[in-house]
């Protein structure tokens, strides 16, 4: 476990750590109410009351970031889980079990085929946007990447010694399946899924950016960067301070992951994920 | 060779349905009466009734679907609600800007991309391999729509140096056209640059580890003719398969930086189209892009033929 002293490791792990504690304490450390307008205070420069402005309604910028910051978590951790579930399952009926390998993969070729973002912007958006449509539509984007990884670990698993002599001997499917497979497969799988989140990050920012993520008055940085466009001449700290927090929290989880993927494998350093 | 030409494009086919299945299928997820909100708040039933008719949503699943499938083979998508205009003809109009941003960000990234990823191969573990990986790493992290922002504020802005948003076809001013795309282009190509760095690096990294360089350099050839001719020649195939993908990520890319920098493009059509619940654009949206996507892929696949000897050999 030396890797955990590996400084791009730490570094990782400070910036992903400091926006997700500020976001799980926000409703104590907030300094104003994220959705409340002032309208005497509209387009304020940052000062020592609002630390980082306010926007085109009187709203303090920071205390917005702070709970967007949470629904990028959120939403982010959700879709990592969930697509890691899909993924998973996927991959492993078709690395295990060949009738349907041919027809899976097809099928994930065929959802690749989109852009991840173009398909997920169109599915919140016939869903109807809110928190959860954007859960389900980025974990259907990502889900095939995954499952792609997953069946390419299940088939390097189940030829390794250890799997073919438990077969040999009459161990039954299941039981090779969940103590021999599942746990070889575990770390390529939880690599994996440390980059979904961090392009989940990304993707629901795009999202909300374009206005098909969770509706208003729920803040969130993709949002927040969109009312940031319209007035950025005027009020430029709008839009730059949720995208350097977007930035940190997914360079912390890049940084993870890279560092995670280096210390199980050192032969695939530097590929993409 | 044809017949290997043939097993690739035969392998499309598939792929194609599922897609075609996909956009097709996308409004049949649409919560409640699509006609209904299609023909506004002010619409009466009669209206509503004629929508939904001439739309087929008044015909079973089937038959929708067939419909479907018999516009595809005529090139006919359906029309567009709101534009009053052909969703075929629509979106051709806009692909070419679409398509000109994907090419134009993903070859100055290419161009850069793919040499730091060689310099950083060629150090690997000393100070420029460090410098290119921590670079991309930054590179990849960041939002593009909000580096197209922060481009716009200080060089649009600030500097003014450059028009903020707006498209003047290459046709009519070739400078105007480089002005008006530069930026874009070049925040496309900046979230690019990271992932093509890494991945030409590693794929040099495992080209230079096999078993043809290293009896190159045992039959006493200079490193840097290992490198010009063998490693080079070696990775020619990844480096087609990092443009192949970095051609993915460029188009996804480029949806949403049309968005940021008010280019006429699909992804503009698009986005738009969703927000005024515009389905049958969103529909061949989707199912242009994806073709698109898919029809780069084979020409990848054609250029691996080219490219190895040893993919030829097999046939």
């Amino acid at each position: 476990m030396n890797f955990l002293r590996r400084p791009a490791f730490l570094v990782g792990l400070v910036l992903v750590g400091a926006v997700a504690i500020a976001a799980i304490a926000a409703g104590w450390i907030a300094p104003f109410d994220p959705v409340k307008n002032n309208y005497r205070y509209r387009l304020g420069a940052p000062n020592d009351l609002y630390l980082l402005g306010t926007d085109r309604y009187g709203r303090d910028v920071l205390s917005r970031i702070l709970f967007g910051a949470g629904v990028s978590l959120r939403i982010g951790l959700a879709v990592a889980v969930l697509s890691g579930l899909a993924g998973a399952s996927i991959g492993l009926i078709s690395g295990w079990w060949r009738p349907a390998d041919a027809w899976l993969m097809r099928v994930m070729d065929g959802l690749m085929a989109f852009p991840g973002l173009l398909l997920a912007i169109a599915l919140a958006a016939t869903l109807g946007p809110s928190e959860a449509t954007a859960i389900v539509a980025l974990t259907v984007a990502y889900t095939p990447r995954t499952a792609r990884v997953m069946r390419a670990a299940v088939l390097v698993a189940r030829a390794l010694d250890y799997v073919e002599a438990a077969r040999a001997v009459g161990a039954n499917t299941v039981r090779i399946l969940a103590k021999h497979i599942l746990p070889a497969c575990a770390a390529p799988l939880a690599v994996q899924q440390t980059f979904v989140f961090a392009v989940a990050i990304l993707a629901e920012a795009v999202l909300s950016f374009v206005g098909v993520g969770p509706p208003p008055p729920q803040p969130t940085l993709g949002s927040i960067i969109a009312d940031g466009r319209d007035t950025l001449v005027e009020a430029p700290w709008i839009a730059l301070a949720p995208g350097t927090v977007i930035a940190m929290l997914v360079l912390g989880l890049n940084l993870l992951g890279d560092t995670l993927r280096d210390a199980l494998d050192p032969r695939m350093r530097g590929m993409l994920r | 060779m044809l017949r290997l030409i043939a097993v690739r494009l035969l392998a499309a086919v598939p792929v194609l349905l599922v897609v075609s299945l996909v956009s097709f299928g996308l409004t049949l997820l649409v919560p409640g009466d699509m006609a209904a909100e299609l023909a506004g708040p002010s619409a009466t039933a009669a209206d509503i009734a004629r929508l939904r008719e001439s739309l087929g949503l008044d015909q079973p699943l089937l038959g929708r679907m067939l419909a479907w499938y018999a516009g595809l083979a005529q090139g006919d998508l359906g029309r567009s609600v709101l534009l009053n205009q052909g969703v075929g003809a629509a979106i051709l109009e806009r692909l070419p800007v679409t398509l000109s941003l994907a090419f134009l960000g993903l070859g100055v990234a290419c161009a850069i991309g793919i040499p730091a990823g060689l310099i950083a191969a060629k150090n690997v573990r000393r100070w420029p391999d460090q410098a290119t990986m921590g670079a991309s790493l930054i590179g990849l992290s960041l939002p593009d729509f909000w580096l197209g922002l922060l481009l716009i504020w200080v060089v649009g802005v600030k500097l003014q140096w450059l028009p903020t948003g707006g498209f003047i076809p290459l046709s009519e001013d070739p400078l105007g056209w480089l002005r008006s795309v530069a930026m874009p282009a070049g925040t496309l190509a900046l979230t690019q640059l990271g992932p093509i760095a890494r991945m030409t690096r590693s794929a040099a990294l495992e080209v230079a580890s096999s078993d043809f360089i290293r009896t190159a350099r045992a039959k006493g050839l200079s490193e840097i003719r290992v490198f010009a001719r063998h490693v080079l020649a070696g990775a020619l195939v990844p480096i087609l398969t990092v443009a192949g993908i970095g051609f993915g990520l460029s188009l996804g890319g480029a949806l949403v930086i049309e968005q940021v920098f008010s280019l006429p493009g699909v992804g503009r059509l698009v986005i738009g189209s969703v927000l005024r619940r515009d389905w049958p654009v969103i529909q061949g949206g989707l199912l242009v892009i994806a073709f698109v996507f898919v029809l780069v892929n084979l020409l990848v696949d054609l250029l691996y033929l080219w490219a190895d000897p040893r993919l030829r050999a097999q046939s």
